[in-house]
C-alpha cells in the first residue's frame, strides 16, 4: 500500500424484492435463459458505453469523437470534465451519452442541469426524444423546487435566485452539467459563486469558447472544475500567458494539464459534413382584401395594447396569426369573442371577423400548391415538410392539399408517441406533404427528407432552429431547400429580411445560434418581446423599419462577437492536441 | 466464489439467440449467416411478430436495412434485456447421474493414483445459488461491475463454493439445456439466506475493491496534493504583498516625518492609512491561510476524500434453487504397492463434504498438503508416521 491517505468505502446490500417476490409467481421455466443473459451481460467490458447499445439509431446518430469524449469524460477526467468541442459538433449529444451511461449504471441519483434559459426546454426535448431520460424544467407547471425532484434541468439565473439558492446548495448531486460554462467565467459574479459552492460527484461543463475576453477566462473555468491545477492566477499568468501578445505559451506544459480536464474536438478532424442548404424567401403580393385584414389587425393590436398592457400575449397571437391564416386568426377572435362579454373593442373584433370572411383567396396557399406540385413533379416521392404554428392553419392547409389530391400527413402534440412515430414511418413511405405545427421537436429523425416551408415564421429563431434541424442534420446527403412565405410589408417580411437575414439565420451552422442568443439573452432581451414591442409602439412606417433596424444592428454585433470568439478561440488552442487522448 | 460472466463470442451470441427465439416459440431458417425467422403472433416479446431477418455479420453493407446480431449490436442487447428480466428464479437439480464425480484437490495433487470413485446417494438436499451483481463506484475510476454466483445449502446455510461453479458449467450457452422448474424455497427463507452470504460475497471481491480503493486514494491525494501547492502559492504571494505593503508604509512614514509641505503631508497620511487597512486585510487573510494550512484543510480534505470515496453495491439479481444428493463416495486409491479404499461424505455438484485430517499430526488434507499411501494407513505428505486405515 502506498504513503497515501485511504478514501472511505461504503458498502450497500440491496435488497431487490422483485426478485424475491418473483420465487411466488415463477414457474421457473426460463430461468435458464435468464441466467445466460445475465451472465452475457456482464461479459460487456467495464470500459465501455454499454447504454449506447440500447440507443434508438434512428433518434440519434453517435459520432466517434463523441462517443470518445463521453468515455473520457467518464472514466478518465476524475469525475470532472470541461467539454469544448467547437460549435456544432454535439456536445449536447456527449452529456446525453454520459447520462444515459450513469443513469444504465444506476449511478445518477440526482441530476442537475443548468443552461441559459433560452436552452432549458430545448435541452429537455433533447434528453427525451434522443435519449429518453426525463428531466423536470424549471420552467414546467410540476416543477416544485430544487429538492423535489431529482432530475433537473434550470436556467442557471433561477438557481442562483434568492428563492432557490439555498436548496440548490442544500442538496448533494450526483452529476451537475453547466451549459454554456462560459457564463461563469468572472469569479466576481453571483453565478460563480454558486457553482463554486454546489455540492457534486461528477461535474460536466460546456463551451465552445472557454476564453470569451481574457485567457484568464480560462483560468477562471478550469479552476472551478480543478482548483489547483493551474495554480493560483498569477502562477498561470507567469507560466502560460504572453501578455504583450495574449497568447498561451509553454503549450507542452499547459496541454498536458488542460488533457486531465478538457476536450476540445474541432471540425476540421471529425468526419461530420453538412450538405448545403439553399434558402428561398419569396415574398408576395397580398390581395386587397388580405392587405385590408392585416392592416386592421395591427391597427387593433396596437390601439390595445396602447390601452390595456396586460393582454401583450393575446395580442402578440393576433398578430402572428394574421399572416398565417384567416382561419387562425378567425378561430381566436370567436373563442375570445365568446369568453369574454365586456370585452374592449369588441366591435372593431366582430369587422376583422367580417374582414375575414371577405377573402376568398389566401395568397399563400395558393403560392404552396406551387412549390409542393413542384416538388411532387422533382423530388422523391414528392416530399415536403410544411410547418405553421397554428392548428387551425395546419388543418386548412391539410384540406387544402388533400382536395388538391396530395397525400398528406398531419403532426401536431395532440398524438401519442407511439402515433407520432407511426406519423413519421407512414411520411417516410409514402411520400407526399407532412404538415407540422412545431410540435415536431428534437429527436424526430426527418432526413429522408430535404424540402422544408416555413408557411409562418416563428418570432424566436430558436425555433426556426429547430425545425431546419428536423431535415439538415449528420446523415442527410442531398442538398436541403428551405422556402420561407412571407406576404409583403407584413411583420413577417420584417422579421425576415430585417433581422433573420442579418443574422444569416438560415445559414448558421448548427449549435452557432445558441451561442448568439445566450449572448443577447444576457443583456436582458428577449426575442419575441421585443419583436412586439417595436411593432407595437412604432408610430410610424419609417419608426417601424428604425427600429428594427436598430435591432438588426444588435444582432450583428452578437453575430460578430460570437464568430469572432470562435476564431479566437481557436487561434489560442491552435496546436494544443486537445481532441486525442493523453496516452 | 466465482466469476459467473460470461465473454461474449459471435458464437455464443448465436446460441444463445437462437435458443431464445425458440423459447419464444419462433422459427427459424439459417442460411449462410442469414436467418430467416418467423415470430408468432401473441409471442410474449418485444419483438415485432411476423417475419424478421437476422445477419450474423458487423459489416453494414452485408447487413443493410435488416438487424444485425452480433456481440455489439443492438438487436442482441435488446434480447439479453429481455431474457435478463424474465425468469430471475428457478430450480433444477443436480443429481450423481448427470454430474462427474468431483475429485479433492488433496487427491488431484497427490501422487496417488485412483481407480475408482463410487457415490452412493442416501437423501437429496436443496441449495440456493444467488448471482450477485457488484458495482464498485468512485469519480477517478468511474464504475467496475462484478458478477458473482454463491451457493448455499438451505437448511445448514453452510456455503458449497463447487456447487455455484456446478451452476455456472452446467448453464452455458452451448450446452444441451438443463431442466428448470418452480421454486419451493419462500421469499421470506430466500431473504434469510441472502443475508447469510452477501457479506462473503463482498469479501470474495476485497482484492479488486483494495485495488480500486488505492486508486482512488491516490487521486484524492493528487487533488489534495494540488489544492496544497495552490493555497502554499497563495501564501507566497499575500507574503510578498504583505512585504510589499509593509515597505510602502515605512516609506510613507519616512516622508511623513520629513515632509515640510502640509499638502504633501496629508495626502501620505491619507495614502498610509488607506495602506495600513490593506495591510489589516492582508495580514489577516495570511494568518487565515497559514492557519489552514497548518490544519491540513480539514475541510477541503473532508471534500475531496467524500467525493472519492468507494460506493460498493451488491445486489442479488438470479436465484436458483438447487436440489442435490448428498451421500458418500469411495476412492480406491493406490501407488506402487499398496490400494486403499477411503470413504467420505460427498454431494452431488459439490464435491466432498468432509474435511479429512492426518490423524497421526492432525493436519487437514489440502491441496498444499496432499494425501499419500503407505503400508495400511495413509498419511499426509507433511508428515512421515504410518496412519491406520480403517
Amino acid at each position: 500500500m502506498g504513503d497515501y491517505d485511504l478514501v472511505g468505502v461504503e458498502v450497500t446490500h440491496e435488497d431487490n424484492d422483485e426478485l424475491f417476490d418473483s420465487l411466488r409467481r415463477s414457474d421457473g421455466d426460463e430461468h435458464l435463459q435468464t441466467l445466460q443473459a445475465v451472465r452475457l451481460q456482464a461479459g460487456t467490458p467495464d470500459s465501455e458505453l454499454r447504454s449506447l447499445k440500447q440507443l434508438d439509431e434512428d433518434s440519434v446518430k453517435m459520432l466517434e469523437h463523441q462517443v470518445d469524449a463521453a468515455y473520457r469524460a467518464l472514466f478518465e477526467m476524475d469525475g470532472k470534465a470541461l467539454l469544448a468541442d467547437e460549435v456544432g459538433l454535439g456536445k449536447t449529444i456527449e452529456v446525453g451519452m454520459i447520462l444515459k451511461e450513469m443513469h444504465f449504471r444506476e449511478t445518477d441519483d440526482s441530476v442537475l442541469i443548468l443552461t441559459p434559459a433560452q436552452l432549458a426546454k430545448q435541452w429537455q426535448a433533447e434528453l427525451l426524444e434522443k435519449f429518453g431520460l426525463e428531466f423536470v424544467c424549471n420552467y414546467d407547471d410540476e416543477f416544485d423546487g430544487f429538492d423535489a425532484h431529482d432530475y433537473i434541468i434550470a436556467s442557471i439565473d433561477t438557481a442562483k435566485s434568492e428563492r432557490h439558492r439555498a436548496t440548490v446548495l442544500n442538496h448533494d448531486w450526483d452529476v451537475l452539467v453547466l451549459d454554456e460554462a462560459h457564463y461563469v467565467k468572472n469569479e466576481e459574479t453571483e453565478r460563480y459563486d454558486l457553482i463554486d459552492q454546489i455540492s457534486y460527484d461528477y461535474a460536466f461543463f460546456l463551451t465552445a469558447t472557454p476564453i470569451q475576453n481574457e485567457l484568464t477566462d480560462l483560468y477562471n473555468i478550469v479552476s472551478l472544475l480543478r482548483p489547483g491545477l493551474f495554480g493560483t492566477r498569477d502562477v498561470f499568468h507567469h507560466y502560460f500567458v504572453d501578455s504583450d501578445r495574449e497568447t498561451l505559451v509553454n503549450h507542452e506544459e499547459l496541454q498536458e494539464r488542460l488533457n486531465k480536464v478538457m476536450i476540445r474536438n474541432r471540425r476540421a478532424e471529425t468526419d461530420i459534413d453538412f450538405t448545403d442548404r439553399t434558402i428561398d424567401t419569396p415574398t408576395f403580393q397580398p390581395t386587397p382584401e388580405e392587405r385590408e385584414l392585416y392592416e386592421a389587425v395591427s391597427d387593433y393590436v396596437k390601439g390595445a395594447y396602447s390601452e390595456d398592457q396586460g393582454q401583450k400575449l393575446v395580442l402578440m397571437l393576433l398578430q402572428k396569426e394574421v399572416v398565417s391564416s384567416p382561419a387562425a386568426l378567425k378561430q381566436t377572435i370567436e373563442k375570445r369573442l365568446h369568453e369574454r362579454s365586456e370585452l374592449t373593442h369588441a366591435d372593431e373584433l366582430e369587422s376583422i371577423l367580417e374582414l375575414i370572411d371577405r377573402i376568398d383567396t389566401v395568397t399563400k396557399q395558393e403560392r404552396l400548391l406551387d412549390i409542393v406540385e413542384e416538388a411532387r413533379e422533382n423530388v422523391e416521392m414528392g416530399r415536403v415538410i410544411v410547418f405553421t404554428q397554428f392548428r387551425a392553419t395546419q388543418r386548412e392547409l391539410l384540406d387544402r392539399l388533400a382536395t388538391e389530391g396530395y397525400t398528406v400527413h398531419s403532426f401536431h402534440g395532440g398524438h401519442s408517441s407511439e402515433e407520432k412515430e407511426q406519423i413519421v414511418a407512414n411520411f417516410e413511405e409514402e411520400g407526399g406533404v407532412l404538415v407540422s405545427t412545431d410540435a415536431m421537436n428534437e429527436g424526430r429523425n426527418l432526413q429522408f427528407c430535404n424540402i422544408m416551408v416555413n408557411y409562418d415564421l416563428p418570432w424566436n429563431p430558436m425555433k426556426v432552429e429547430q425545425r431546419i434541424g428536423r431535415i439538415h442534420r449528420i446523415g442527410q446527403k442531398r442538398e436541403i431547400y428551405i422556402f420561407n412565405m412571407a406576404l409583403e410589408d407584413t411583420i413577417e417580411e420584417y422579421v425576415l429580411e430585417r433581422l433573420y437575414n442579418k443574422i444569416d439565420l438560415f445559414q448558421q451552422t448548427v449549435g452557432q445560434l445558441s451561442s448568439i442568443l445566450t449572448r443577447l439573452e444576457d443583456t436582458g432581451t428577449s426575442f419575441e418581446d421585443e419583436i412586439f414591442e417595436r411593432l407595437a409602439n412604432a408610430d410610424s412606417e419609417i419608426d417601424l423599419e428604425n427600429d428594427f433596424d436598430e435591432m438588426a444592428v444588435d444582432l450583428e454585433e452578437q453575430r460578430a462577437l460570437a464568430e469572432k470568439l470562435e476564431e479566437f478561440n481557436s487561434s489560442v488552442f491552435q496546436g494544443f492536441g486537445l481532441g486525442e487522448g493523453n496516452d | 466464489m466465482t466469476d459467473a460472466a460470461l465473454s461474449v463470442t459471435q458464437s455464443v451470441v448465436e446460441q444463445f439467440a437462437e435458443r431464445y427465439l425458440n423459447t419464444l416459440g419462433c422459427d427459424i431458417d439459417k442460411q449462410d449467416g442469414r436467418w430467416s425467422v418467423i415470430v408468432p403472433e401473441g409471442a410474449e416479446t418485444d419483438i415485432a411478430s411476423g417475419q424478421l431477418t437476422l445477419v450474423c455479420s458487423t459489416d453494414p453493407d452485408e447487413v443493410g436495412d435488416e438487424k444485425a446480431l452480433h456481440p455489439e449490436s443492438p438487436f442482441f442487447h435488446a434480447l439479453l434485456e429481455e431474457a435478463s428480466e424474465r425468469s430471475p428464479t428457478g430450480r433444477v437439480s443436480v443429481t450423481a447421474a448427470d454430474t462427474e464425480i468431483l475429485l479433492p484437490s488433496w487427491i488431484v495433487q497427490s501422487e496417488v493414483s485412483l481407480e475408482d470413485a463410487e457415490f452412493i446417494p442416501y437423501y437429496d438436499r436443496t441449495a440456493l445459488v444467488a448471482l450477485f451483481k457488484l458495482s464498485v463506484e468512485t469519480v477517478s475510476e468511474y464504475q467496475t461491475e462484478l458478477l458473482r454466483a454463491v451457493a448455499v445449502d438451505t437448511r445448514s446455510d453452510e456455503i458449497l463454493p463447487e456447487l455455484s461453479d456446478t451452476l455456472l458449467s452446467r448453464t452455458l450457452p452451448g450446452q444441451e439445456p438443463i431442466q428448470c422448474g418452480p421454486t419451493q424455497t419462500g421469499p421470506d427463507a430466500a431473504k434469510q439466506l441472502v443475508k447469510h452470504i452477501r457479506a462473503t460475497v463482498v469479501e470474495d471481491i476485497q482484492p479488486k475493491i483494495d485495488e480500486v480503493h488505492e486508486a482512488a486514494s491516490r487521486s484524492a491525494d493528487a487533488e489534495l496534493e494540488e489544492y496544497r501547492r495552490l493555497q502554499q502559492q497563495r501564501i507566497e504571494e499575500l507574503a510578498e504583498t504583505r512585504t510589499s505593503l509593509v515597505n510602502r508604509i515605512d516609506e510613507l512614514s519616512e516622508s511623513i516625518e520629513e515632509s515640510d509641505s502640509r499638502d504633501c503631508r496629508t495626502e501620505a497620511l491619507k495614502e498610509r492609512r488607506e495602506l495600513k487597512a490593506e495591510l489589516e486585510e492582508v495580514a489577516s487573510k495570511l494568518e487565515s491561510h497559514r492557519n489552514r494550512r497548518e490544519q491540513g484543510f480539514p475541510e477541503k480534505q473532508r471534500e475531496i476524500r467524500e467525493r472519492h470515496a468507494l460506493e460498493v453495491v451488491a445486489t442479488p439479481v438470479t436465484l436458483t434453487e438447487i436440489q442435490y444428493e448428498r451421500g458418500e463416495v469411495d476412492f480406491t486409491l493406490a501407488n506402487q504397492t499398496v490400494t486403499r479404499t477411503l470413504t467420505v461424505g460427498y454431494g452431488s455438484g459439490v464435491g466432498v463434504t468432509e474435511t479429512i485430517e492426518c490423524e497421526r499430526c492432525g493436519a487437514p488434507l489440502s491441496e498444499a498438503n496432499p494425501v499419500r499411501l503407505a503400508e495400511r494407513a495413509i498419511r499426509c505428505e507433511s508428515c512421515d508416521t504410518p496412519y491406520s486405515i480403517r
